[in-house]
């Protein structure tokens, strides 16, 4: 399967610049999803890949071949829309048999590959309905097989999950994983989700007005975000992130919020000459521990919302006036966060950007960064 | 089934209410009332046409009923005498009721193969054009003749088809072929006819095509693009079959009025001399019932044109039913 490469590819409409400057690198048989918030590039990025958008600056490679004047069908790519775009006046074995048809391969040849299609993708016994007559998961599956059918070198999806319930999304994000892993075509993966992002891709790029901000795995992502846009983006609830300034007491690094909060600092050793410092401390839901009353140590806090979620619960406080949750046990029952009003954080968990560039602080931003 | 079992129907209900609609006349009155008390506004923005279909649709039918009398304006209406169907009679009896109602026949038939798919071969074409300034000057072109009033058309017709001094005329002349009579001449009646309602209506009715084609998925392009399909396949493939069930309404509208030809041209076109293939129903109407007065004769003429027209309408829009799921109800 072909690699994809994109080289300082730029996009504007008018004067308006969309896509500013986008290098990235997709391996053969690589799952790459990019990710992040409405406009911000993503499916612009995806259909310049297709060459239904021209690229304005810039250069992009299929395999060995540069594709910036390559027409659409000419790139041996497949997409699936966020709309599933199947044609409402064709049943499901015509319109996935549409792109062999179009490329007149021998009607026999299409038979085949539409039955192994519908095979592997259980509709074999849909293939005389029409979309109006399947379900929303039935159509998506039929997308993908009109997609499959031709054996494409890279497969372009765009937001294929969002017209979904939440409880098929979670099964087709899973069928189009299996199925990634059983065909092992190179695709790239369009969401605003950042839940199928961590679940299907091999690598995520996050992009953010236009730019790249962080490529990596799920978990390096997750666990080394390379600034305050990463940390935000990733991870639900997101990591909360508060505004503070660095002092040393007794020789101790913190992050001080204000004049009664502040969080001990993990001991890294870029940060020893930074006293006085604005920084932005950033701490995960789930790397907070909760203490009840009568506790002298940690970091006091405001209760203001208990939600529970089952096996945990989101509790929201406030720490200085400001924002923060914690995702903690619920242990059967939620009664004992009723009373929390310290937190402890270990300093290990704690995550340090710069206030001014936004950008990771420490050694967790060593080797890191788009 | 006893009336405490009648079973609870919604009528126009918000999710948050529910009507109680039984079976008798009180309690529908009664929802009714309920219904214009809390929704009276709408009912107010549904008053105009609702007036304009009692006035101008409805009330006239009670005038039917002099199809079946001998009606004297005299007696009125009540007091004229039944007749039954003698009326019919006289009509089907009469050489020139059926010769008439084989040129309706024949000029709609006309108009529907020619006249049909002309605005939506022009949709497709102005779909096509991808320089904007030329498309919006063609477009305003083949729209303005809609504007210009069946008087004003019938004398462009006439004078471009004038033996003295008529373009075509004098276009025929350029090739040495002699000046045709063509209004007098019943043969080139009705190619006159509706080629110049093809030129008058096309360019507006292909809106309806435009607006049908500007409402395809552009998904389904993309998805065709990247599949490899050229523009002629699109158009094949994915724009016609997408308009479709509109080209379906609009046929089905069309054979409904199958029986109405647009009568004033007509009537500013045809002469004595034309009759042979001009004289269509709503011609030979207006003769009998306003310019020989026998308006119960006119009535059935009517009648008779309405009713053909509604089983026309039945038939069209069941077979498109079953062929293409596409109906008007």
């Amino acid at each position: 399967m072909a690699s994809v490469t994109l080289d300082n590819v730029v996009k504007r409409y008018g004067a308006v610049q969309v896509v500013h400057g986008v290098d990235l690198e997709i391996g053969s048989k690589e799952f790459v999803v990019l990710v992040g918030p409405s406009g911000c590039g993503k499916s612009t990025t995806l259909r310049m890949i297709a060459g239904l958008e021209e690229i304005t600056e810039g250069r992009i490679s299929i395999g060995d071949k540069v594709v910036n004047e390559v027409a659409p069908k000419d790139r041996d790519v497949a997409m699936v829309f966020q709309n599933y775009a199947l044609y409402p006046h064709l049943n499901v074995a015509e319109n996935i048999a549409f792109g062999l048809r179009i490329r007149r391969v021998k009607k026999q040849q299409i038979a085949e590959s539409v039955t192994e299609v519908a095979k592997i993708l259980g509709l074999t016994d849909y293939l005389d309905r029409r979309p109006s007559d399947l379900s929303g998961g039935q159509r998506q599956r039929v997308a993908m097989g009109r997609a499959i059918v031709r054996h494409p070198e890279v497969f372009l999806f765009d937001e294929p999950l969002s017209n979904l319930d939440a409880k098929l999304r979670t099964q087709m994000r899973a069928e189009i994983r299996r199925l990634h892993n059983r065909l092992g075509v190179t695709s790239v993966y369009v969401t605003h989700d950042q839940v199928e992002a961590m679940t299907l891709a091999d690598r995520i790029v996050i992009m953010n007005e236009g730019r790249i901000e962080q490529i990596g795995t799920p978990m390096d992502l997750f666990m080394n975000p390379a600034n305050v846009f990463v940390a935000g983006f990733i991870g639900s609830p997101p990591m909360n992130l508060i505004d503070a300034e660095v002092v040393s007491e007794n020789g101790v690094l913190k992050a001080r919020v204000d004049d009664e909060a502040s969080f001990p600092l993990p001991p890294a050793t870029g940060l020893t000459k930074v006293t006085g410092r604005s920084i932005t401390v950033g701490i995960r839901p789930e790397d907070v521990e909760i203490k009840q009353r009568n506790g002298s140590e940690g970091t006091p806090c405001v209760l203001d919302l208990v939600e529970p979620l089952g096996s945990e619960a989101l509790v929201h406080t406030s720490v200085a006036g400001r924002p923060f949750i914690v995702k903690a046990e619920t242990r059967g029952g939620v009664s004992h966060l009723s009373a929390i009003d310290r937190l402890f954080v270990d300093p290990a968990h704690m995550h340090v950007f710069d206030q001014e560039t936004g950008n990771a602080l420490g050694p967790r931003s060593m080797g890191h960064g788009g | 089934m006893a009336k405490s079992e009648a079973p609870l129907q919604e009528i126009g209900a918000r999710p948050s209410e529910t009507w109680q609609l039984s079976t008798s006349p009180g309690s529908s009155l009664h929802w009714l009332v309920g219904h214009f008390r809390k929704e009276w506004q709408i009912y107010v923005l549904l008053a105009p046409m609702i007036i304009w279909f009692l006035v101008f649709l409805y009330k006239p039918m009670y005038g039917l009923q002099i199809a079946f009398k001998d009606f004297s304006i005299f007696r009125g209406v009540a007091e004229s005498p039944w007749v039954g169907f003698e009326h019919f009679e006289t009509l089907f009896a009469n050489s020139q009721f059926i010769r008439a109602i084989k040129n309706t026949v024949i000029i709609s038939a006309y108009t529907l193969v020619f006249g049909f798919p002309v605005p939506i071969i022009l949709a497709l074409m102005f779909n096509e054009v991808l320089n904007a300034t030329f498309k919006r000057t063609a477009q305003t072109i083949v729209y303005l003749p809609h504007f210009i009033s069946t008087v004003i058309i019938a004398g462009i017709v006439i004078t471009a088809f004038s033996p003295s001094a008529g373009i075509v005329n004098t276009m025929l002349g350029w090739l040495g072929i002699d000046s045709i009579y063509f209004l007098t001449k019943p043969e080139w009646f009705r190619p006159i006819f509706v080629g110049s309602g093809i030129w008058q209506e096309a360019g507006f009715t292909s809106i309806i095509f435009l607006a049908a084609i500007a409402g395809v998925n552009p998904s389904l392009y993309e998805s065709a693009v990247v599949d490899g399909a050229s523009r002629w396949q699109m158009m094949w493939k994915i724009t016609i079959p997408s308009i479709m069930p509109t080209i379906l309404i609009m046929l089905i509208i069309r054979i409904g009025n199958i029986m109405e030809v647009g009568f004033e041209l007509i009537i500013l076109l045809y002469q004595p001399a034309t009759y042979q293939t001009a004289d269509v129903i709503n011609t030979f109407i207006f003769r009998q019932g306003l310019e020989s007065g026998q308006y119960d004769l006119a009535a059935a003429a009517g009648l008779f044109n309405a009713v053909v027209a509604f089983v026309l309408v039945m038939i069209a829009n069941t077979i498109s039913k079953r062929v293409s799921r596409t109906s008007l109800w």
